[in-house]
């Protein structure tokens, strides 16, 4: 718990902050808090008008949004720590998700089967692929010394640039039905969708128990097998580690491969469940938000899953402040003061060490 | 075919000068030692704060505010790395995200949401005349600043002790000179470059700061700084060289759409990446151009 220290209070500092700054803009302190209680309603739901008017929809739905887009998030999430963890930064998780999601649009979209086989094969197509793109980048790590934070900068882009301007308007572009015009891939066929749980009231969808039993997975995968023991021996000491007989490099591929492939379940999972087509363009850059995520949660996955579900709910709270002049991207801001404020590493380290109990944080 | 030319030449030099001064301000942090992938963020705040500066103050000041802004943020960056032993990339990114989200919500607050007012442009010299007219001061400045800032780093003691800083601290602060002081210096430098980059594109490349920019300018001026091996003529002439190529591919489409019909788009806007890859994996091992001690903080109780 000690270590979970800097992240809760970060988080509390950035919301505070942001505030501030929110305040500051509008220029009127009392706009500013009806914001911010329209976030906290759009992101764990509107109970008081729930117990007057008895309608569901107004706590399942703003629930729904927030768990899926933790759901999201958690995988990102996931994916950065699980590349930290043999101390490699995998900055391209938004890569790897973007062209996850390609593969499960074009399974959704030109096979037909049945639907528990048509979902597993889109998904696990998604993070194979993703895992592909991880593996590009360890290789040129591994057998030609490239560093992963520049090769997977250069891959972002790779990935964004042929996917987007030249799969999704070129050979898969959705052909025209009629007189509308349409724009990205085609329309995923509802054998590959993803099951929605309440599907009348919100989008919740089977994504979210996927992220969460894989963040408990790659737990259990961390801390209790002998592989995620000599990955956690690789990232803290590689020489070390080599010397006392771990396969260094078969933890770095291996843990990179799981990076991407987690990524691009994100990417999949996205498709899958809401978008149902590549779209023209992937707005979302949750790939970049794992980077926030996992460090939010200080590397551990369950710190990632913690992390992804409340600022899943603040992103989903945060469309809902659009009313009071404020964009819905008001909670990355958040997120990303937190990152900055996480960030200072020694800080906290001392901040935790005046406490008088033992044992620090690593 | 000359019209061709002078075009494809004017549209480069059009687009370079804000990714010059971003790779070269990425050069001069990296060559100090501190990893630089907030470019980023800090363009886009000094494209932002440049433009909005600009509604109220002669263009030219309007730039200069969009400088510190990115120098503002740089030295968030530098404390946090430098004070603090914060993981440089980390920082980096965070500041990204942060500008990204913050330019995002204070333009929808206070503009529009697709961009602030129209503002005077710079000023262009020799409108009409072929090859060498028509450009802004920063154009100019963009071409002459790579010598200036090589002959800084390479001929003057200051650039001496700023490469050391970079490449074994504790030389440095063996001689008595302070490795944080050049750090900050050198980061806070970079701030101003990629403030400048930033506020190119919203005074001179466009009349404002639209909520889109610089749309991963920034990561390509890191991409460029790579390319060109962490030395200021080299990753000057790799983003001139990204400049061109993506001259070239906007000049196809207006005037020569068949050829995109054989190569798509995507792949024209992939290569300069893939180059930057193919050049790096092509490196013998361990023969890396980079500061050997890039990304680490200084502890001056290692040696």
């Amino acid at each position: 718990m000690r270590r979970a220290l800097p992240s809760v209070l970060s988080v509390l500092i950035a919301l505070l902050v942001s505030f501030i700054a929110a305040a500051f803009t509008l220029g009127d302190l009392g706009q500013a808090a009806s914001a911010y209680l329209a976030m906290l309603q759009g992101a764990v739901g509107d109970w008081p008008r729930y117990f007057e008017t008895g309608n569901p929809s107004t706590v399942l739905r703003p629930i729904g949004e927030a768990g899926t887009k933790a759901a999201l998030l958690t995988l990102t999430g996931l994916s950065v720590a699980v590349a930290f963890r043999v101390g490699l930064f995998n900055i391209g998780a938004q890569g790897q998700m973007v062209v996850g999601a390609l593969a499960a649009a074009f399974i959704g979209a030109q096979l037909q089967l049945p639907s528990p086989l048509h979902v597993t094969l889109a998904l696990l197509a998604a993070a194979l692929l993703g895992s592909c793109w991880a593996l590009l980048a360890t290789g040129l790590k591994l057998w030609r010394g490239v560093h992963e934070v520049i090769s997977t900068i250069m891959l972002n882009w790779v990935a964004v640039s042929l996917v987007e301007n030249w799969l999704v308007v070129g050979p898969l572009k959705a052909t025209a039905s009629g007189t509308n015009s349409l724009s990205g891939t085609a329309q995923i066929h509802a054998t590959a969708e993803l099951p929605r749980l309440v599907a009348d009231y919100s989008r919740l969808n089977l994504g979210f128990f996927i992220a969460v039993a894989l963040a408990v997975a790659v737990t259990v995968w961390m801390q209790r097998t002998r592989a995620g023991f000599e990955s956690r021996a690789v990232g803290l000491a590689p020489k070390a580690a080599e010397a006392a007989g771990v396969p260094v490099a078969r933890r770095v591929l291996q843990a990179m491969a799981v990076s991407g492939a987690l990524a691009g379940l994100a990417g999949g999972t996205l498709i899958l469940g809401t978008e149902l087509k590549y779209p023209a363009t992937l707005a979302s850059p949750y790939g970049f938000d794992g980077i926030a995520i996992a460090l939010i949660g200080q590397g551990h996955p369950l710190g990632a899953l913690g992390t992804a579900l409340v600022f899943g709910a603040l992103r989903a709270g945060g469309t809902h402040m659009q009313l009071f002049g404020v964009h819905k991207s008001f909670p990355e801001l958040i997120q990303g003061l937190a990152l900055l404020l996480v960030a200072a590493k020694l800080f906290w380290e001392r901040l935790v060490a005046k406490k008088p109990a033992a044992g620090g944080v690593t | 075919m000359l019209q061709v030319l002078d075009a494809l030449l004017k549209s480069t030099l059009e687009a370079a000068p804000a990714l010059v001064f971003a790779a070269l301000g990425a050069v001069i942090s990296e060559r100090a030692g501190v990893v630089n992938v907030g470019i980023e963020g800090m363009m886009r705040a000094g494209a932002f704060a440049a433009a909005v500066a600009a509604l109220v103050m002669p263009t030219p000041a309007g730039v200069v505010v969009g400088m510190l802004a990115g120098a503002t943020l740089a030295l968030l960056h530098a404390w946090l790395c430098i004070r603090w032993r914060a993981d440089q990339v980390v920082s980096g990114m965070a500041i990204n995200l942060v500008m990204l989200a913050l330019g995002t919500f204070v333009l929808e607050a206070r503009f529009s949401p697709n961009g602030t007012p129209s503002i005077a442009q710079l000023d262009r010299y020799l409108t009409g005349v072929p090859f060498i007219g028509g450009f802004t001061a920063l154009t100019v400045l963009a071409l002459a600043a790579p010598f200036a800032l090589h002959g800084v780093i390479q001929r003057t003691r200051f650039g001496l002790r700023l490469r050391a800083a970079g490449e074994k601290p504790q030389a440095v602060a063996a001689m008595g000179v302070s490795v944080s002081r050049l750090r900050y210096l050198a980061v806070v430098c970079s701030g101003l470059l990629a403030g400048l980059g930033g506020a190119t594109l919203s005074v001179a490349v466009l009349d404002r700061f639209e909520h889109h920019m610089p749309s991963g300018l920034g990561f390509m001026a890191v991409a460029a700084m790579v390319f060109g091996r962490w030395t200021p003529l080299g990753a000057a002439g790799a983003a001139l060289f990204f400049s061109f190529g993506s001259a070239l591919r906007i000049g196809l489409t207006s005037s020569a759409p068949g050829v995109l019909e054989v190569v798509p788009q995507g792949f024209l806007m992939a290569l300069p990446y893939l180059l930057t890859l193919a050049l790096l994996a092509a490196q013998k091992k361990g023969a890396g151009q980079a500061p050997a001690a890039l990304g680490t903080p200084y502890d001056p109780e290692l040696r």
